[in-house]
């Protein structure tokens, strides 16, 4: 037991973080935000030069063979420098296949993934976007050789950057044996899909989808017909657990901003940080962050372990949600008005990571999980025990 | 980072598991209830040397002065079972900490074994009537008379001084110097002519709080100190130095003696209360609402554990930490309130009611709750103080 992340788990991250520091300044995100692209390109090449894409993607395909943890705590690094690049989405897309794709997909797309020649995307919510089977409904139908899929898709990450999405589409009504999904690999520019580009509060790249008779082969199902609620589960529990990193980061700058903000702003003529309101607002903005650090460090680390994780990665993310929100509101309430000048920069993280901690789960979904991990099965729980997940 | 313990230690929890579903018998549950939780009676004191026989007490000192020379996780592992089932082990509270850092060779074998052993116990001599928060304002004097001191002044909260053995005691021995550099600390018998001891009664003795209360003390005292002469060798540390050893000892107290150990049996007890009970054939664990808040503190209480985890795995890498004692003093506190004002709007009229009356919910353990968690943000550095400790020493904010 050492919660501390290891040397060589610094190493990489203090390295992710002095090469964003150089290469991402917060002007790339801002003119990002009106790039029709979404991303940078130029920082994803150098990105995929450092092997960043591929860090915890077999060595056998590859990847650097490192825990998850490390994609973790890169992408941590990435949401504290707002990097717009489509990462999180090409790995929670891409550790599907990692985990449960079969090896002629494995070979297809991760090497690729491992290059940086390949962004991916995961589509799993819809209208009703709550994370449980029952509310995918876009239906999928087996036909010869191919699967017909209809219905729509919502709240896509990336979907004008990415080549491919993972899909997870109804095949069969639930039964007590299965949920009746299947999870699939669909290329983007497949016939029958449009895309209508949504405006989000964090100037990103969101889309909903109409799927129109789009057909794909058989060969792209990942895993079996019917039996894809599982690995469809586990991305976004995986896909989960990494956006908290990635708004961790961001709430840990957006607070470290705030202080250094308090510590030169002089007000009834002293420095702000100097009353005692603001530094325990300051020092509420760093317990929070470190919790859900704690939270989320866990939650992947069990994942990497191949221990019950669900409940962790709940947990995780209900409070990251509640907290880090609380922390850049925080910020912004200490830097005043500038803080919301669009000139200032303090937006580019505030709107973020209050748009991440909708995405994936709110609160409310996180903690209902968690509370039926605690009531709904027999025995005494104990705080640090490993909880199955409840479905 | 690694989250999980080794097999040794896995095996260790399961070790002190089974000692106490042998020894923590209901006619210990019964002593302890009858003389508040701190303090032993025979049946206790028995108990504990049982404990002390294991070498669970102490388990990560040198073996030189009675411990196991085992780490900070293996201590964290039986504090936390003992801690589920309402006892306090560990030397946690003892000021053993400062003296393991800051004592001559001397004290060390003097006290450590003895802490060990259960024949040495101390009460913490630290605030007075007029320095509480801003404990650098204290007053007590120790003036040198040859090879002693004498000391007068007055203590408060004093809370084990009523069977203490000993008295951890901070007093100023320098009143022209600045106030942090004329304080001195000193390890004093409680039967030292010139002591007297007062008892403070507090909100949990009418009724005595159920064993399992957060904070459960019903007595605490003012100690009295008239022309008290102690030998120079019961100086802790260098003359003047005191503010440093009795901060020192006070943040390394913290880790292990953590809050989150005091509030792990009421975040799992009322989880597990909720799952298996009703109140009049009403059953909680099918509100929404109620399961919302019952998750909302179970995280809470994860976050606590993790900060605690934290503070020892900092210890056992580099010996001291920053600012990581302080936040979780920040988080735990806090949560502790939380907790148990939620509960109390989830049982309603029977949440008030207490231990022997009618109705009341496992012997009101939830009502006098009430009266306790909030304690634990005063006590041992008020939550202020420790968000003061936070952004300087943390945030580098400037002192006030």
């Amino acid at each position: 037991m050492n919660v501390l992340p290891a040397e060589e788990e610094l190493m990489v991250k203090n390295a992710a973080r002095e090469f964003l520091d150089a290469e991402c300044p917060p002007s790339l995100a801002r003119a990002i935000e009106q790039d029709e692209r979404g991303y940078s390109v130029e920082l994803w090449e150098k990105m995929a030069s450092l092997g960043w894409f591929g860090i915890s993607l077999p060595e056998s395909y590859g990847g650097g063979g490192l825990p998850v943890t490390y994609l973790g705590l890169i992408l941590e690094e990435c949401g504290r420098a707002i990097a717009p690049v489509p990462f999180h989405s090409t790995a929670t897309a891409a550790l599907a296949v990692a985990y449960h794709g079969s090896d002629e997909q494995q070979q297809t797309i991760l090497p690729r993934v491992a290059r940086g020649d390949l962004i991916m995307t995961w589509a799993v919510q819809e209208q009703d976007p709550r994370l449980r089977a029952d509310a995918i409904q876009c239906r999928g139908e087996v036909d010869g050789d191919s699967l017909i899929i209809n219905g729509v898709k919502h709240f896509v990450d990336n979907f004008s950057a990415a080549e491919l999405m993972v899909m997870a589409v109804r095949t069969a009504a639930p039964t007590d044996a299965s949920a009746g999904i299947t999870l699939a690999i669909v290329p983007t520019n497949a016939a029958g899909i449009t895309e209508t580009r949504l405006t989000t509060l964090a100037k990103d790249s969101q889309s909903k989808l109409n799927l129109d008779g789009v057909r794909i082969p058989l060969s792209n199902v990942i895993g079996e017909v019917d039996q894809g609620w599982p690995a469809t589960s586990e991305m976004l529990d995986t896909g989960t657990a990494l956006l908290c990193t990635q708004i961790i980061g961001a709430a840990r700058k957006d607070a470290e901003m705030a202080i250094d903000y308090a510590k030169n702003r002089v007000a009834f003529g002293r420095p702000i940080a100097g009353f005692q309101s603001i530094q325990h607002l300051c020092a509420d903005m760093i317990v929070w962050v470190d919790g859900a650090q704690l939270l989320t460090y866990e939650a992947l680390w069990k994942l990497d372990a191949g221990l019950p994780y669900g409940v962790e990665v709940s947990q995780a993310k209900a409070f990251t949600n509640d907290k880090c929100q609380a922390t850049v509101r925080s910020s912004q309430q200490i830097h005043g008005g500038i803080g919301f000048m669009m000139e200032f920069d303090l937006h580019l993280w505030y709107r973020r990571v209050t748009a991440w901690t909708m995405r994936l789960g709110t609160s409310f979904e996180h903690r209902a999980r968690v509370a039926r991990a605690l009531l709904d099965q027999p025995g005494k729980v104990r705080l640090g025990m490993n909880l199955q997940p409840v479905a | 980072m690694e989250f999980a313990f080794t097999p040794e230690q896995e095996a260790l929890r399961a070790e002190v598991q089974q000692f106490i579903a042998e020894n923590v018998t209901p006619e210990i549950v019964e002593e302890l209830e009858s003389t508040g939780i701190r303090r032993r009676g025979p049946k206790t004191r028995e108990m504990y040397q049982h404990i002390a026989e294991r070498g669970w007490i102490g388990i990560s000192w040198p073996k030189e002065y009675g411990g196991q020379a085992g780490s900070r996780i293996d201590q964290y592992i039986v504090e936390e079972e003992f801690a589920r089932a309402g006892i306090t082990v560990g030397g946690a509270g003892s000021g053993a900490p400062a003296i393991l850092a800051a004592g001559t060779e001397e004290q060390k074998q003097e006290f450590l074994p003895g802490i060990i052993r259960g024949e040495i116990s101390f009460a913490l001599g630290f605030t007075e009537p007029q320095a509480g928060a801003d404990l650098a304002g204290l007053q007590c004097r120790a003036v040198r008379d040859g090879d002693e001191y004498v000391i007068n002044g007055q203590k408060m909260y004093t809370t084990a001084a009523h069977y203490a053995t000993h008295i951890y005691l901070m007093a100023r021995t320098d009143p022209d110097a600045p106030r942090h550099r004329g304080i001195s600390i000193f390890l004093i018998p409680m039967d030292t002519p010139g002591i007297t001891v007062r008892p403070l009664w507090t909100i949990q003795n009418d009724p005595p709080a159920p064993l399992g209360t957060t904070y459960g003390d019903n007595r605490t005292n003012e100690t009295f100190f008239e022309n008290v002469r102690v030998p120079a060798s019961c100086m802790l540390g260098e003359e003047n130095q005191g503010w440093y050893v009795g901060a020192m000892g006070l943040n390394l107290d913290r880790v292990g003696a953590s809050r989150y150990l005091i509030s792990i049996q009421r975040d799992e007890d009322i989880v597990n209360w909720v799952k298996e009970n009703e109140i009049e054939g009403i059953a909680m664990r099918e509100d929404p609402t109620v399961r919302d808040r019952l998750a909302d503190m179970w995280i809470e209480g994860q976050v606590c554990r993790l900060m605690t985890l934290r503070s020892m795995s900092i210890v056992e890498q580099e010996g001291t930490f920053t600012y990581e004692g302080s936040a979780e003093k920040v988080f735990a506190p806090e949560h502790g309130v939380r907790t148990t004002e939620t509960i109390a709007q989830m049982l309603g009229p029977y949440g008030q009611l207490l231990n022997g009356s009618e109705d009341a919910i496992e012997s009101g353990v939830f009502a006098h709750n009430l009266m306790g968690a909030f304690q634990s943000g005063i006590n041992h550095g008020s939550v202020q103080v420790m968000r003061d400790q936070v952004a300087r020493r943390g945030l580098g904010m400037p002192r006030v």
